[in-house]
């Protein structure tokens, strides 16, 4: 098979009309050509999960690898909205403790068994079993309780407490319908071979450091309502490969071995974008964005007007434009701008002024320099220890410490080994720490600055590295799980991400971006509302 | 547990005794019962020094495990008293040992499948890398230290310093390079997957350059050497080919430090190919063990460590039959 696409040559993407130019960078919503059913789609990603159930792994590589082998209950189009898809309707009792839902009728998972709620629930009750050990599912619903099939075809699920996530948590391919027969087996097997009702099946499944290939389920009649297409899928089938190099990747796509690729490096993008034949299809990652995480709990950071002025006084989107070659956007505010529920209110906080900063810093007492220039404030220099152990942030962190320094602000790097990186981040030993964390709502907002998920020794890692402790937020919170809607959810959380801005709770850089790099003949290329591309709706024009 | 036989002066003494042929085929079975058995004592070093280093680094295994996760305090917990994290060391360490006395390698933290599965499905990989390799570099430098042995000195030294700018390049750059001629612009083999027999000539070639310029270099050195011995007088004088000369008899001699050389090729090449596997997107050991190692994953860093070991030392004793069987000298000694 490879030895055949070699011949296809480097130029193999430059052939054929190409109408619609793949609607490249951003939505790529031009379906002008009439899809064209068949082909095989060969796709080349660049990290691959450990295991692939998606009810035992949390990476983003198993949501989409999953995603084409298992439905949902409810769907989540890109903006948030919630719609029908396994089951066909629901309603919430007035206390929000129980939900039901009648589900769609004639569904069968690819291994020629029913669709029903008995299925809904063993599902449900495999995610949150101990035994399953899942690493992000089970936290998902955390509110679950219990569920039972009250008829063949409706479910009803009670809640321990309110939680206005639930719809938004069971939508996500984590939460997703994988036959009943399978999850009786051993766990080691649903590592590899996932069975659903989806558009695709594998059989074989996955392979790690190789991949897994789909084929199409020609029975797939439930595709959700307010998805782009319903019935089956249009490819024959999907091929993906792990191909972990970055310039690996790039060079089988430009010679034609693949048609497409995920996760371009941003050099990568930038040499894409000059080459005629491919098109770049993106999305901002929902969720938070790549940040700075300031450790309010203690040190010189635990001072808001030094956080503020960190904010103010480095130009961090000129930083972002040179080191990503102008591929990543800067950020807006705590949430990514395409994540539902983003307030955009927020982003006129996030300027650049200089001066502002230099004020701030002699508010908070450090009036003094020393001899290299530096902030001092009782003889002790205003030092910030940024710590991080993925290397691939070098760059950034070294251009950052550089426009600090402008200020008198002293960053000192540490590139850490994961061990030091986990010891040192539970004991709060560190004032900056960086990362993203994508998610496909604004819950996550809870998961980064609920005090409950401050990392300690006793609790393990959590997500809270800002350590960020605030009574009105954590009020916040509770207001945001009991709420009636989503329109009220999303109200509460507007309210969250102002206070977390007047708090400078975090340091926003830029919304790292999904990517999925293609040959000219991939039409049709969604993303899914977590930023994963939607390869069960991909068709090929050539 | 290095390559070459040493020559005790007893021995030497007693083997003189001897009839070669009979009695040097009972060595060289005591010989390989002896290695097979101090092999065993070497795993279980292997063992033992994994298992300190990997409690060595820092951070808590459960922690490490953990640390891209969201989990409940009863499933960190769950996963805590399953593995037996919480176990007193000496405990775990016992607990490692018996079982893998046992054969039972248990399953990987991180993956979640059985070890043995896991190692099943990706050493074929590797060891048809390693022998691609091997083999590429025997033959490559055979045909550069057989050419370039009796030149000029200039010549010579004109191959030597090639041969040290291609030690010098480290075997990922070498790769890329190889990736972005032959694959991307000349589309000659392709960039990806280790499925197709083209597939495999790249990454041999990025591997072998290296392990073929230092051989080749230790080859001329030892044919040179062996062209000053008096026996190339007296083959010459018996009127034999300049060409035969070399390759049957002259070769032989130059044969043994490169067969120990290349026993310690092939024992780094399995494992020690990360790099190349991770360029060229191949399945393989050391993308195994890298991850392993870097999410503390102990049943599966001690089963990489125990199959490397393994193969190191099975390659170091076909090498002491190698040796046996190309220079009769050894014969004599090797108890």
């Amino acid at each position: 098979m490879l030895v055949l696409a070699l011949a296809a040559g480097c130029s193999s993407g430059a052939d054929g009309p190409a109408p619609a130019a793949g609607g490249a960078a951003g939505g790529g919503e031009a379906g002008a050509a009439s899809p064209r059913a068949g082909g095989t789609l060969r796709l080349a990603v660049e990290k691959e999960p450990e295991c692939l159930d998606p009810h035992q792994s949390p990476t983003e590589s198993a949501r989409l690898l999953t995603r084409p082998l298992v439905d949902s209950l409810v769907y989540q189009d890109p903006r948030g909205g919630l719609h029908p898809w396994l089951a066909r309707e629901w309603t919430v009792s007035g206390d929000r403790l129980t939900y039901t839902f009648r589900l769609r009728e004639g569904v069968t998972f690819t291994d020629g068994r029913k669709f029903d709620a008995a299925a809904v629930v063993a599902n449900l009750d495999h995610v949150v079993d101990p035994k399953t050990k899942s690493l992000l599912a089970a936290s998902l619903i955390a509110a679950y309780e219990s569920a039972k099939a009250v008829d063949p075809l409706t479910v009803e699920v009670k809640l321990k407490r309110p939680d206005s996530g639930f719809l938004s948590a069971l939508a996500q391919p984590n939460l997703g319908i994988e036959s009943p027969a399978t999850l009786k087996g051993p766990a080691s097997k649903l590592c590899a071979v996932v069975v659903g009702t989806g558009p695709f099946r594998s059989d074989g499944g996955f392979t790690p450091q190789k991949g897994i290939d789909y084929v199409r389920n020609p029975a797939y009649a439930w595709a959700p309502e307010g998805a782009a297409r319903g019935g089956p899928g249009l490819l024959d089938r999907i091929e993906v490969t792990v191909v972990p190099d970055n310039s690996a990747r790039l060079g089988a796509l430009t010679s034609g071995q693949v048609d497409a690729v995920t996760g371009l490096a941003p050099a990568g993008i930038g040499t894409l974008k000059s080459t005629p034949g491919f098109a770049l299809h993106t999305t901002r990652f929902p969720g938070a964005n790549y940040s700075y995480w300031p450790n309010t709990a203690k040190g010189p950071l635990s001072d808001v007007n030094v956080r503020k002025a960190l904010r103010a006084g480095i130009d961090w989107r000129r930083i972002v434009k040179n080191v990503y070659f102008g591929v990543y956007d800067g950020a807006d505010g705590p949430l990514s701008a395409s994540t539902p529920g983003y307030d955009p209110s927020v982003a006129a906080a996030y300027g650049h002024d200089p001066a502002e900063a230099n004020r701030l810093l002699d508010q908070a007492g450090w009036t003094q320099r020393d001899a290299q220039g530096y902030r001092t404030k009782d003889g002790r220099r205003l030092t910030l220890r940024h710590m991080w152990s993925d290397p691939s942030v070098g760059n950034l962190a070294v251009q950052i410490q550089a426009a600090a320094r402008q200020i008198g602000v002293e960053l000192v790097e540490e590139n850490l080994d994961g061990g030091t990186f986990v010891d040192r981040l539970l004991a709060g030993d560190y004032e900056l720490i960086d990362t993203s964390f994508s998610s496909p709502g604004p819950d996550v907002l809870r998961v980064l600055f609920g005090a409950d998920n401050i990392p300690t020794p006793e609790r393990g890692i959590s997500n809270n590295m800002a350590r960020y402790d605030n009574p009105e937020v954590e009020s916040a919170f509770r207001r945001a799980l009991g709420a009636r809607d989503q329109a009220e959810q999303f109200g509460v959380y507007a309210e969250v991400q102002r206070r977390i801005t007047e708090d400078a709770a975090v340091l926003p850089i830029y919304s790292p971006l999904s990517t999925l790099a293609a040959r000219e003949g991939v039409r049709d290329v969604r993303f899914n509302v977590d930023g994963t591309p939607d390869l069960s709706g991909i068709w090929l024009a050539s | 547990m290095a390559g070459v036989l040493k020559t005790s002066p007893a021995g030497v003494a007693e083997a003189r005794n001897r009839r070669r042929s009979g009695q040097g085929r009972r060595t060289l079975v005591r010989l390989v019962l002896v290695r097979l058995a101090a092999s065993a004592g070497v795993l279980w070093g292997a063992v033992t020094v994994t298992f300190v280093l990997l409690q060595v680094m820092p951070g808590s295994t459960a922690d490490v495990l953990l640390a891209r996760s969201s989990v409940s305090p009863e499933v960190r917990a769950g996963i805590v008293a399953q593995y037996g994290l919480d176990d007193p060391l000496p405990v775990q360490y016992l607990t490692y040992l018996g079982r893998i006395a046992r054969g039972e390698f248990g399953e990987s933290y991180v993956l979640r499948r059985p070890v043995w599965d896991e190692i099943a499905a990706q050493l074929p990989g590797t060891l048809l890398l390693v022998a691609t390799t091997l083999l590429a570099t025997v033959v490559a430098s055979v045909v550069l230290g057989v050419v370039s042995a009796n030149r000029r000195a200039w010549v010579r030294s004109l191959f030597a310093s090639a041969e040290s700018l291609v030690v010098a390049l480290p075997p990922f750059w070498l790769g890329l390079l190889l990736l972005t001629v032959f694959s991307c612009t000349l589309h000659w083999f392709p960039a990806i997957g280790s499925s197709s027999p083209s597939g495999l000539v790249l990454p041999t070639a990025a591997l072998a350059a290296g392990p073929a310029a230092v051989v080749a270099g230790v080859l001329r050195e030892g044919l040179l050497r062996a062209m000053d011995e008096p026996f190339v007088v007296t083959a010459r004088a018996r009127g034999i080919g300049e060409a035969a000369l070399r390759l049957r008899h002259v070769l032989r001699h130059a044969l043994l430090p490169v067969t120990t050389l290349l026993g310690w090729i092939a024992g780094s090449l399995i494992g020690g190919a990360v790099i190349i596997e991770i360029v060229f997107s191949r399945q393989g050991i050391g993308r195994l063990a890298l991850s392993a190692v870097a999410n503390k994953d102990m049943p599966m860093v001690i089963a990489v460590v125990l199959v490397t070991a393994a193969a190191f030392v099975l390659v170091t004793i076909a090498v002491d039959i190698l040796t046996w069987v190309i220079d009769p000298r050894t014969r004599d000694a090797g108890r």
